[in-house]
């Protein structure tokens, strides 16, 4: 899942995940975040980076138990 | 002392603190960092919880999401009538109930108060898939962010000193390399002169000093603050700003107490 804070500089950035996904369609990533108004570098890179594991985890789901 | 505003809203103030020193301006920040309270969800009971996520992990995120705090309606638990136990005067319990396929959203609390219900409603908490479901009982209360960093009102709360640059005119010889070096384009020309146009964005990295061949520039401290803030929304900035400076004026009193007794 996305994380709710900055690891960095603890702003609020759960909140903003969502519409940086819809944003992504049709924007590049650089564009979305600057409409975002997310400013800091730290901030940035933690939707930049970001890889959500529980879809992997998802695959999985119900094949065993 | 004065405080002039540059830029405001609810969330966000950047202004300037004239004719103070470093030790107050300082204070002030820790103050606002570290002694102004707010709500949080502080523990969780977790009645069922069969998404991917550990309990822990989800306490850990409920805590992070901020909550909209009234400091007028709950007292600190250690200052409470309970002594620290928790009771309506201090304490607030959100309750989630939810079943999967959803991504389970910081809407999705239903408070006991609707005045404290978190800022925004779209923070993902969980995803929850087929058949996965979630009861949790989450408490919040008031608490400081000398305690934990949830309980800051504010992300980003800084100050510099606003610099004082001199051109002496007789010994400028219009180079102009001044210009050219400032990381910051502080300097501009004006009728055929340096004009010093943005100071306040300014860091004094001396560079212009630095270049100037004459030694015509001088780079001094002002007893001027430049403070940049950006709340969170439990409380606005400007509640946020008085609450600091009465726990500080608070902690002042105290001291002359003690040192009376003395
Ligand atoms: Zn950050
Ligand atoms: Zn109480």
């Amino acid at each position: 899942m996305f994380p709710i804070r900055c690891f960095t500089c603890g702003s609020l950035i759960g909140n903003k995940w969502e519409r940086y996904k819809e944003l992504l369609k049709m924007k590049t990533p650089k564009e979305a975040l600057d409409e975002l108004n997310i400013k800091r570098y730290c901030c940035r890179r933690m939707f930049l980076t970001h890889k959500s594991v529980i879809e992997e985890f998802a695959k999985f789901h119900g094949a065993v138990g | 002392m004065k405080i002039e505003f540059i830029q405001e809203n609810e969330n966000f103030a950047k202004f300037i603190l004239k004719d103070s020193s470093i030790t107050f301006a300082n204070s002030w920040r820790r103050a606002m960092k570290s002694y102004v309270p707010t709500m949080a969800v502080d523990y969780i009971d977790v009645y069922l919880n069969t998404s991917f996520l550990y309990d822990e992990i989800l306490a850990h995120r409920i805590g992070l999401i901020p909550l909209k705090t009234n400091l007028e309606k709950y007292n600190p638990q250690e200052k409470c009538v309970c002594n620290g136990e928790g009771c309506p005067n201090c304490q607030v319990s959100l309750r989630l109930n939810v079943e999967g396929p959803k991504v389970v959203y910081s809407g999705d609390f239903i408070s006991e108060d609707p005045e404290i219900v978190p800022v925004f409603e779209d923070i993902p908490i969980v995803e929850l898939y087929k058949d996965q479901q979630l009861m949790i009982e989450a408490v919040a209360r008031l608490g400081t962010g000398k305690e934990h960093a949830k309980f800051q009102p504010v992300s980003l709360c800084s100050y510099k000193i606003i610099p004082k640059i001199e051109i002496e005119r007789g010994k400028c010889n219009l180079c102009k390399r001044c210009i050219e070096v400032c990381p910051r384009d502080v300097f501009g020309v004006e009728d055929e002169d340096i004009k010093v146009e943005r100071i306040l964005d300014c860091s004094f990295c001396l560079e212009c000093v630095k270049a100037c061949d004459e030694k015509a520039i001088t780079v001094l401290e002002t007893n001027n603050f430049l403070f940049t803030i950006e709340g969170l929304g439990q409380l606005p900035i400007r509640v946020v700003m008085k609450k600091a400076l009465e726990v500080l004026k608070e902690k002042a009193e105290e001291m002359n107490r003690i040192l009376e007794a003395v």
